[in-house]
């Protein structure tokens, strides 16, 4: 039975249906009222084209339990995507590369005779490498004249931010985590360089369309005359298409990016951490990986390389935009660059926070990969060796982990300028305070260098029932 | 000044003209500004575009009928 229990709580804006789970699957549930918008999409040929084009999730009609028939139409079961991302999480291209795919939704519904009557950045989701409308529910059939409803929510969630990371500064991305249905127009024309006034899509679509929202926003005006014709509405998708396509932002002079030409490590000491490593997640073969600090996805890629679902999160976007870009280049299908500080980790928003997931709520993973990170934590953001270990066992049931030693030249970089405020910062510490959380597999010291590499398994009682793995996979 | 950056001012000056003009007041209906705007502004990219299909046909024309006829 469909109750309110099992509902996802984000899933309320819609009265077209809802999603909500059902023995660890997850179904959307279509109304009555949306009848016809949904047989229109099946029969007209555009569930199909779009399923076809990798465009939309695809799902399958499931049987209606009795007791809900009065409230379904129908009750579908998608195909699950294995990560939930938002928009404050992706890179600029990964934004962009998501905006034109609602454009090209758009075209392709709009040659069907529906249109999308909603554009939010959130029904976007990354699958198997590319972005795919997950919200089966959001088209509708085209009426005569009618403009597109959604053109101010595409212009808040894609148009303004994207813009913003260009014009202004990448870190603008997070104002989508303050602003649930996107960066508000007015604010993004305020902040954007008075040169974003000649870019004729920039112009129109944010600058001048902020100053009539203001105009309109006191007067009850009717908007029931306003009607564009096909060509017209046409023409403006295009126009939205070509603003996208025209901003452009390649990172340049940020911290990580560089980082694998900026170690001190020697080339067979690289080596010999990649074979760890390797050798670790093949003795344990987790069902997802989430690499924390990952920059651009070195050691990502030999858990993605193996088939395995790997989620390479990094603070700096510049990083995340060049494993992005190489993931799209390479078309891998199992690795998701996101940009996350860890000091400061997504945390759950909207209506009474539970719109969003924070991260741990996305997890937790069957293993965390943590290199070269920990001494980041610890000495440059003040944290304790045991927040750390008691935050990780949150987050994952096995975890290969790097500890770093005061006496690495990294480290010793970090503390170059500050009072050395540590004394509870050595190996023995380390190992004391992760031990309350982990069994200790295995350690292996990584060649000549001052780092040894930790293979550990959470204590946690519900980590240790058979069965896990294949039901968290 | 080319044609097409005099298309573009012009353009800019008639948008700006009317929206511009009005006093500013509280926040009631954000829908509304964008879907009147969209209707001005649909009208105005489908003009345009209408006007390079235009050109461009015209511009055809004239290559196809006596740039290659001086070439051949």
């Amino acid at each position: 039975m469909i109750d309110e229990a099992n509902r996802l709580k984000g899933s309320f804006r819609d009265p077209s249906g809802f999603v909500f789970f059902k023995d660890n699957t997850l179904f959307r549930s279509v109304s009555h009222l949306y009848r016809d918008n949904y047989d229109h999409l099946i029969q007209s040929g555009l569930y199909d084209k779009l399923v076809g084009d990798g465009l939309l999730i695809s799902h399958r009609e499931a049987t209606i339990p009795v007791e809900t028939e009065k409230n379904s139409y129908k009750i579908i079961q998608p195909e699950m995507v294995p990560f939930i991302s938002y928009p404050y999480e992706w890179c600029f291209n990964q934004l962009k590369d998501a905006a034109l795919t609602v454009i090209r939704i758009q075209k392709q519904a709009l040659a069907y005779n529906m249109s999308l009557k909603d554009a939010s950045a959130y029904n976007i989701q990354y699958f198997k490498g590319k972005p795919i409308l997950i919200d089966t529910l959001s088209f509708e059939i085209y009426k005569e004249n009618q403009p597109w409803i959604a053109y101010r929510q595409f212009c808040q969630h894609f148009l303004a931010p994207l813009a913003m990371i260009a014009y202004c500064d990448a870190i603008l991305s997070q104002l989508m985590r303050i602003f649930i249905d996107g960066v508000p127009l007015n604010i993004a024309s305020k902040l954007l360089p008075l040169t974003t006034w000649l870019h004729f899509g920039l112009l129109t679509h944010i600058h001048l369309h902020a100053k009539s929202q203001k105009r309109y926003q006191a007067k009850g005006t009717a908007i029931a005359n306003s009607k564009i014709n096909k060509k017209s509405l046409t023409a403006l998708i295009h126009h939205l298409e070509s603003a996208i396509d025209n901003i452009r932002w390649k990172p340049a002079g940020t911290e990580w990016a560089d980082y694998y030409d900026d170690t001190n490590y020697t080339k067979d000491d690289m080596q010999h951490k990649k074979r760890v490593v390797g050798a670790y997640i093949n003795e344990i073969k987790p069902a997802n990986v989430w690499d924390l600090g990952a920059n651009t996805g070195l050691f990502s890629r030999i858990a993605s390389d193996l088939g395995i679902d790997t989620i390479a999160f990094d603070v700096d976007t510049a990083a995340v935009e060049k494993n992005y870009l190489q993931m799209r280049k390479n078309d891998e299908k199992k690795i998701l660059p996101l940009c996350l500080d860890l000091t400061n980790p997504s945390p759950a928003i909207g209506w009474a926070n539970e719109e969003r997931f924070s991260l741990a709520e996305r997890g937790p993973a069957d293993m965390v990969i943590a290199l070269a990170l920990i001494h980041h934590l610890a000495v440059s953001n003040n944290l304790p060796l045991g927040h750390l270990a008691d935050y990780f066992s949150r987050l994952c049931r096995f975890l290969i982990i790097e500890f770093v030693d005061k006496k690495d030249s990294q480290v010793q970089r970090l503390l170059l300028n500050r009072e050395d405020i540590f004394l509870h910062y050595t190996r023995q510490d380390f190992e004391n305070a992760f031990g309350s959380y982990f069994s200790i597999l295995k350690s292996k010291d990584i060649g000549n260098t001052k780092r040894t590499l930790y293979l550990m398994k959470n204590l946690g009682e519900k980590y240790n029932v058979s069965g896990w793995s294949k039901r968290h996979g | 000044m080319t044609t097409r950056k005099s298309v573009f001012v012009l353009i800019l000056t008639f948008v700006t003209q009317h929206l511009m003009s009005q006093n500013v007041f509280a926040y009631l209906d954000p829908g509304t500004g964008s879907y009147i705007f969209q209707v001005l502004i649909a009208t105005i990219v489908a003009g345009l575009f209408a006007i390079k299909m235009f050109w461009q046909k015209i511009k055809g024309f004239f290559l196809n009928n006596f740039f290659k006829k001086k070439q051949g």
